[in-house]
């Protein structure tokens, strides 16, 4: 610590080289808080897409269709289904932060219009109040959204996604027909009206997917039962709690469940953030790389001009260690000063991109734009002080090399 | 002859200059007694400064041996000639070599500083030292706001401020005017009556050469000549 004052000093003494050398360590951190803005920025946006779009922040499915299609399946045959799911649902609705528990019911089949082809499709019967509650967003493009209340029979309703709308050439108000299995194996129909039509966000499953009332698709399948429940809680930050909340108040009933967090049925949600943060560490390493090479050879300048000085100082009795200290010291202010600086311009430069309320073009999958707002990442506000203090230390390796290994007596000599 | 304090027996040193071998120092020999007061005066490249780095312990002969208190330098390590150099001895330089970014005073502390010496103590004996060489009102001045003499009288200080048994002096008043100079002269001579502290300057300043009680002189790395003086006052 003894060094640390000298070399703030020493600093101050080319004040335009130290400012060259603070403003890229400053360039490194803004370049690195803006990545970090943005990778955060894209999972927090993706993360609450995968919930909000289907996926709910638990599932409770039956423990045989788990174990027959995976965690990550994201629907659930209704022969392995949930037979007293009213009771589940009672007990779960009753844990503290859950906002809500929906019943889908997972079909597939084939949809017709009448003289129309028959088109393939998947869908889910679902509850619409519930959804809502949820924060599930149908985005409807025509007409409107399924009705809240049960439909009676004879009065069943579709939202039907718009690649699959297209492909049928119905329209809201056509008449079409369902043909689904049932679990037993009988070929059931219901003929249901279009309510509207949506996406789902994402072309490909636009092209086959709709939504039906959960009733309708009871109906449509003859059963009682559900694929699985949806939890919602209040805050994603809860799940892991909730997830164990949940599985303790399901102990030792009559069907064995289980309970699953939305991340581990978030496949494409894992892979986006392993290419994500490939990234940011691709990008780390070369800003590293930068910063290193631009301010080792500043700290190579500022020792080989005090050669005569470093002489003297070795003259009268400093050790090689404390002129390594010296310089490291130097290195460690212009790192911290630095980040520090590049903090307050990372912070600004948020908040500016922020405001500029810029449209993002829609990720991979997607159809909408997305409005880009960087994310305030505290973490590594206080991370990259330390990271590029230790940059700084690495570029400060090869001057304490030269420093420690001046000769004395040539130093002295020094012009 | 008081006690050795230096003693150098045929040294010898050889310097590389592009691709011409200089000999700097021809298997000297001499001693040089504790509070002493030793001019070596000789032309350039007569091997003062050389024979200085010996005596500092700054470099160390190709031949020969130098002792410093009884102890062979060839049998210290880089860190026993640190310590020796930063407790035992005291520099001063031609060009001052002051720290720029430090005051008068943090430069006169620095020798107790890097030994740690409390902060208190330092600072008391550092200020002492500035007022015994009458620079009292100069201790916050950083070196660009002192004139030369004062520059030099700073380095005086910071090589006593530590107590060394010898100060090592190369030119010390070569970049002073004769006023300045021979003040400076003065200083040394008082220092070293008052606390028995051993000089030896490399100078081939004539004035100061004439008031010296010693004077040593080299020619091509060897000495010519060791003349002892009745000291004025003795």
């Amino acid at each position: 610590m003894k060094f640390a004052r000298f070399a703030l000093r020493n600093l101050a003494r080319n004040r335009r080289r130290t400012a060259i050398s603070l403003a890229i360590v400053a360039a490194g951190t803004v370049g690195l808080l803006l990545t970090a803005g943005f990778i955060r920025f894209s999972f927090d946006g993706l993360r609450e897409a995968m919930i909000h779009g289907g996926l709910g922040h638990l599932e409770i499915a039956s423990r045989a269709a788990v174990a027959s299609r995976g965690e990550a399946a994201l629907d659930r045959s209704v022969q392995q289904g949930i037979d007293d799911w009213q009771k589940v649902r009672d007990r779960v609705e009753t844990l503290p932060h859950v906002v809500a528990v929906q019943a889908n019911l997972h079909l597939m089949g084939m949809i017709q219009k009448p003289g129309g082809d028959s088109v393939s499709f998947v869908g889910v019967g679902v509850e619409p109040e519930l959804e809502r509650r949820m924060g599930f967003e149908t985005k409807v493009r025509d007409g409107r959204a399924l009705a809240d209340a049960v439909p009676a029979s004879g009065e069943d309703e579709v939202v039907l996604a718009l690649g699959l709308a297209a492909a049928l050439g119905a329209k809201p108000g056509d008449v079409v027909t369902l043909l689904a299995a049932s679990p037993d194996g009988m070929l059931n129909a219901l003929d249901v009206r279009v309510a509207g039509l949506s996406t789902t966000g994402v072309q490909e499953l636009d092209t086959r997917f709709l939504k039906i009332h959960l009733a309708s698709a009871q109906r449509l399948l003859g059963t009682e039962r559900v694929s699985n429940l949806l939890v919602g809680l209040d805050d994603t930050g809860r799940t892991a709690a909730a997830q164990v909340a949940v599985t303790e108040v399901l102990a030792g009933g009559e069907q064995a469940l289980a309970v699953t967090p939305w991340e581990r049925r978030a496949a494409f949600y894992s892979q986006v953030r392993g290419l994500y943060l490939g990234i940011f560490w691709f990008l780390g390493a070369i800003v590293f790389v930068l910063v290193v090479l631009a301010t080792s050879n500043t700290l190579v300048m500022t020792v080989m001009e005090r050669v005569r000085e470093i002489g003297t100082l070795r003259a009268i009795g400093t050790a090689p260690g404390q002129i390594a200290a010296m310089v490291l010291w130097e290195a460690l202010w212009l790192g911290v000063l630095g980040a520090l600086l590049g903090n307050a311009l990372g912070a600004a430069a948020i908040a500016g991109i922020n405001g500029l309320h810029l449209k993002m073009p829609p990720p991979p999958g997607a159809v909408d734009p997305i409005d880009l707002q960087l994310a305030f990442v505290p973490e590594a506000f206080a991370a990259i002080v330390v990271v590029m203090a230790v940059v700084l230390l690495v570029a400060a390796l090869a001057p304490v090399a030269r420093a420690t290994r001046i000769s004395v007596v040539e130093a002295l000599r020094h012009v | 002859m008081p006690p050795a304090l230096f003693t150098v027996r045929a040294a010898a040193k050889r310097y590389e200059l592009g691709e011409t071998e200089v000999v700097a120092l021809d298997g000297v020999d001499l001693e040089i007694g504790a509070g002493e007061f030793v001019a070596i005066a000789g032309p350039s490249g007569s091997g003062k400064s050389t024979l200085l780095h010996l005596l500092g312990a700054l470099d160390t002969p190709d031949r020969g041996s130098v002792e410093i208190e009884g102890r062979d330098l060839a049998t210290l390590s880089e860190r026993e000639r640190t310590l020796l150099r930063r407790r035992r001895l005291g520099f001063v330089f031609q060009s001052f070599h002051l720290v720029p970014v430090l005051s008068a005073l943090e430069n006169v502390e620095y020798p107790l500083w890097i030994d740690d010496v409390p902060a208190a103590e330092r600072r008391e004996r550092a200020r002492k030292m500035l007022a015994a060489v009458g620079l009292a009102n100069r201790l916050d001045h950083r070196p660009d706001r002192l004139s030369g003499g004062e520059r030099q009288r700073v380095a005086i200080a910071r090589a006593l401020v530590h107590r060394p048994v010898a100060v090592l002096a190369d030119e010390p008043t070569g970049n002073l005017d004769s006023a300045n100079g021979a003040a400076i002269f003065e200083l040394m001579r008082s220092v070293r009556h008052e606390l028995g502290t051993t000089f030896v300057l490399a100078t081939h300043d004539p004035t100061l050469m004439a008031a010296s009680p010693r004077q040593i002189d080299l020619r091509d790395g060897r000495v010519v000549s060791d003349t002892l003086r009745a000291e004025a006052g003795a």
